[in-house]
């Protein structure tokens, strides 16, 4: 996907990406620095994102946003200024955004993903989408699909948050440790005579789109059995998915107890459309779903923009295809929906 | 007015966030992170200190600070920028060790949560002892690449940071080091010895000359003859290393012969070192490998590239030239601290290990790689360090609505386990170690070393490194004999005087108080004749705790702040040192060795 890059790193490149190759290799920090990464929703956790890619060192991210800086987005989004309220989300942190990194080209586009063509998406090697409807979300995976460009979206309500990751056909390298024996002399009787080599392989792995993922299909039996597990995250993203899609917004916190409601009722809809046992899907997940909680975006934030660099530096196993982040047992897993 | 919009959070954790105060140790790449999920929630008072300033390095990861503040102080450079996010909270920086006397058991009570964003494990050490002391909950936080952990600490309800003991710092044989290096590391630690030896501080313990009294060259014809001009320990009696290399003005060319040519001839003496192995091979500075070489056009990094051996010693004799002119600016009696950052040591030891590599027939490595062993650099990404601190913040929450049971330790693994599982949180807390020599209701350990050799001021460094006191006071149990006081000058004059000597015998039992850090501990004596330095047990089943050299690259108070051009700028670039989750061995038996002040690696008796 992201052409290779010969052209060497400057003196300047290496020092302060140090940390990071000395973990990645200089490879990866070359593909790093040829990708171009649209990030949409420039909400807190579109911030995160961009906070994490930017200092990774890409070639260029461009924030896509037709949305105003609320008050409530202050409670997560540190690259739009607070005396920016009722400006636009994008261009209100580009400012801080280029200031992270100066290496890396950062610009703003304020339009509707609606108003939007086609051809806008596949400029880029990889688009990063949070805080829109299913429908707009399909739209653009299968453009990105169709031109072979890698989709991640996400999102987090309150404290919960996903990610769904389709890179179609994604080859990548990942190290593997080895042990083996190890030559010093003819006869060496020395004990620690065995050393660990880590090795690089080639893999491949195969990836669906949205869609499928979405109406995975809850009566085979293979899924049946993951209720046993006992995680309910993919069904509160669902529910939360349908909220915005049915009302055109996320849940409010000035409406916290009507919209509590709604969503037990979409809820208990969900619990009998897909026979999931009663009470599987607790009433607690639907408690703190309101806003952006700092610490959530930046979990998901975090695993978000590791996937992405994870992506374009087709350097070690990416998740295949959703994460999600339960708050409520603090747990973060990968599950493959849609196969 | 902090909170800005009602019904984000639940009313209850609200009010709890509105009248917390939280102090946060360590402001690199966690602590950055944990300061803005902070600040953005709408945490009221926050107090931040870090000791360090700012390095290019940090860069990557610190998205507080920007090119334009390297060098500045990291606590107030992540306070100002922490509050323009949100200028309603109320942050203190102070650009200070946390190791003070400002911060004592009182200056701890006052906050709700303290949250460590540390880099080593001295501080850590500490804070966790201080936490205990002001019964204030801790969550303590680490990152190692991918990989990153979470865990609560609180007294009585959880283990505490020292309950189990941590894995010792790798260490070498001496004789391997000066005698029959083997793999790159030994070539590596014995060029920052050398560096010590010639600018830095001098240790005997960091010897670079052939060791004639290594065991392996016993009743060698060579070596025995030798011996005689050798001394008992072994180092072959001469002018000390940097004398000697004054004295010829640190003539490149003479040092190389010495070093590379002189000394190898020396080894080759010890025939029976050379029986099952392959011997090294003296080099002449005039005839290097790789001199003609045609000059090519390199691309890419120097750092990356392996230099041939003849430009090693190009390296080595301008890098001589530097660090001498170095230290002759400095007053007499100064020295220079090796710094993986600084461009001359770096390029000595890379120079010096690669020549000495070559010569015991040793893969060479770039200047990249031996910049990451010498200098135990651990990497650190940003991604990591925000889901770590986004946990962190995340758990703070839950333990200020008051659900501390359910604030168990959350591992971030650097691939998902065998059930999908990224972040995996414990089931349950785990319990305080009933026998753990810092947060048992009366802390105990043992002692085992010879009592007729063993020094107070050895005892001294016993108490400082082995039980991570910053100022110990020890008396007598049952005589209330003071043996060791932290006031200056009161028990010095006993400094040089064995156990023994000042009447303490098998068996004896001190009570060790540090006044600072609010503990005190039993430690009972146990001679041993055979130990050559010390050890210390905690239960007569689990051996544990030899004298260990932490990776002491830290900023937050691993040694005092030494200002002035030679301080120890040792790396806060570690964000962590990290306890696997399945953790539940006993740590080997710490190999009996001795700690050499100021160096990365231990170097054990032979
Ligand atoms: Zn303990």
């Amino acid at each position: 996907m992201v052409e290779n890059n010969e052209i060497e790193l400057s003196e300047a490149e290496a020092e302060q990406y140090d940390r990071q190759i000395r973990l990645w290799g200089l490879e990866s920090q070359k593909r790093l620095r040829a990708s171009k990464v649209l990030i949409i929703g420039l909400s807190g956790l579109g911030a995160e994102i961009a906070k994490n890619i930017i200092l990774s060192g890409v070639k260029s991210v461009c924030l896509l946003d037709d949305e105003n800086l609320k008050e409530i987005d202050l409670y997560s989004q540190f690259l739009a200024p607070p005396d920016k309220i009722g400006q636009n989300r994008a261009e209100s942190s580009l400012q801080r955004a280029r200031a992270l990194n100066p290496m890396v080209d950062v610009t703003s586009e304020t339009k509707a993903v609606d108003e939007l063509p086609d051809a806008f998406f596949t400029t880029f090697d990889i688009v990063c989408a949070t805080g829109l409807k299913q429908e707009q979300l399909e739209r653009i995976n299968n453009i990105c699909r169709d031109s072979n460009k890698k989709f991640l979206c996400g999102d987090v309500w309150g404290m919960f948050g996903y990610m769904f990751a389709d890179l179609i056909d994604h080859e990548y390298s990942e190290e593997i440790v080895q042990h083996r024996a190890l030559k010093r002399g003819p006869d060496d009787t020395e004990k620690s005579a065995r050393e660990t080599v880590s090795i690089t392989v080639k893999r491949r792995a195969i990836y669906v789109p949205l869609q499928n993922a979405l109406s995975a299909d809850w009566t085979k039996p293979e899924l049946r059995s993951r209720l046993r597990r006992g995680d309910p995250s993919y069904f509160v993203m669902k529910i939360l998915l349908r909220f915005r899609d049915e009302y055109n917004r996320n849940p409010d916190p000035a409406k916290r107890k009507a919209d509590t409601e709604i969503l037990l009722r979409m809820r208990d809809e969900l619990v009998k459309e897909l026979s999931i046992p009663v009470g599987f899907i607790s009433d607690a997940l639907f408690m703190d779903v309101f806003g952006i909680i700092s610490g959530a975006a930046a979990v998901v934030g975090g695993v978000i923009g590791q996937e992405v660099i994870k992506a374009v530096s087709q350097r070690e196993p990416p998740h295949n295809n959703m994460f999600f982040f339960n708050p409520v047992k603090c747990v973060g897993f990968v599950e493959l929906y849609g196969q | 007015m902090v909170a800005r919009v009602a019904g984000v959070l639940d009313e209850k954790l609200a009010e709890a966030i509105a009248n917390s105060k939280i102090l946060v140790v360590g402001a690199g790449g966690i602590g950055c992170e944990i300061l803005k999920n902070l600040v953005l929630t709408g945490f009221p008072q926050i107090a931040i200190i870090d000791l360090d300033t700012i390095d290019v390095s940090n860069l990557n990861r610190q998205f507080l600070f920007h090119k334009e503040h390297v060098g500045k102080s990291k606590a107030q450079v992540a306070k100002d920028s922490a509050l323009s996010f949100n200028p309603n909270v109320n942050i203190v920086a102070h650009h200070d060790s946390v190791i003070s006397n400002d911060y004592g058991v009182s200056y701890f009570k006052q906050f709700n949560i303290v949250m460590n964003a540390l880099d080593n494990r001295v501080a850590r050490n500490h804070v966790n002892r201080m936490c205990l002391a002001a019964n204030v909950p801790l969550i303590e936080t680490g990152t190692a690449g991918y990989a990153g952990q979470v865990e609560l600490i609180k007294k009585g309800l959880t283990q505490c940071y020292e309950c189990q003991p941590k894995a010792p710092q790798k260490s070498f044989p001496g004789c391997t080091i000066r005698n029959t290096p083997s793999e790159p590391i030994h070539c590596i630690v014995w060029a920052k010895h050398l560096f010590n030896q010639l600018f830095g501080e001098e240790d005997p313990d960091q010897d670079v000359s052939p060791d004639t009294a290594d065991p392996e060259a016993a009743g060698d014809a060579g070596a025995s003859a030798l011996t005689s001009e050798g001394t008992a320990t072994g180092n072959v009696e001469r002018k000390s290393t940097r004398a000697w290399a004054s004295d010829t003005d640190y003539d490149p060319e003479k040092l190389f012969s010495k070093l590379f040519g002189d000394d190898i001839r020396y080894l080759l003496s010890m025939e029976n070192l050379w029986k099952k192995r392959r011997p090294p091979t003296p080099l002449t500075w005039d005839n290097l490998p790789g001199k003609d070489n045609p000059p090519t056009q390199h691309t890419g990094l120097p750092d990356q590239r392996v230099w041939t051996v003849h430009e090693c010693a190009q390296v080595f004799a301008d890098s001589c030239k530097v660090l001498k002119a170095d230290l002759k600016r400095r007053p007499d009696g100064d020295h220079l601290v090796w710094d993986k950052d600084e461009k001359s040591s770096m390029d000595f030891v890379t120079a010096c290990a690669n020549i000495r590599a070559h010569i015991f027939n040793i893969p060479l490595k770039s200047r990249f790689e031996i910049k990451s062993m010498a200098g135990n650099i651990i990497p650190a990404i940003a991604t990591a360090n925000a889901i770590v601190a986004g946990l962190a913040v995340l758990r703070a929450q839950t333990l200020l609505k008051g659900n501390i049971e359910s604030c168990t330790s959350v591992y971030l693994r650097p691939k998902v386990n065998h059930r999908g599982q990224l972040f995996v949180p414990e089931r349950t807390l785990t319990p305080p170690k009933p026998k753990c020599y810092v947060c048992a209701p009366k802390p105990e350990v043992a002692l085992a070393c010879n009592l007729k050799q063993l020094t107070l001021k050895d005892l001294n460094n016993v108490f400082k490194e082995g039980l991570n006191m910053q100022a110990p006071d020890a008396t007598v149990e049952g005589k209330g004999l003071v043996v060791l006081s932290s006031e200056p000058g009161e028990t010095d004059h006993n400094n040089e005087k064995t156990l023994e000597e000042i009447g303490l015998n098998d068996g004896c039992a001190l009570l060790v108080d540090d006044f600072l850090q609010n503990y005190e501990v039993r430690v009972r004596l146990q001679q041993e004749d055979d130990e050559k330095s010390w050890r210390l047990v905690t239960d007569t089943d689990t051996p544990m705790l030899g004298p260990q050299e932490d990776k002491t690259n830290g900023s937050n108070g691993a040694k005092e702040p030494k200002p002035g051009p030679s301080r120890s700028k040792e790396e806060s670039d570690s964000d962590m040192e990290i306890v696997e989750e399945d953790d539940g061995g006993v740590t080997t038996k710490a190999p009996k060795r001795r700690r050499t002040e100021k160096s990365d690696t231990v170097v054990e008796l032979c």
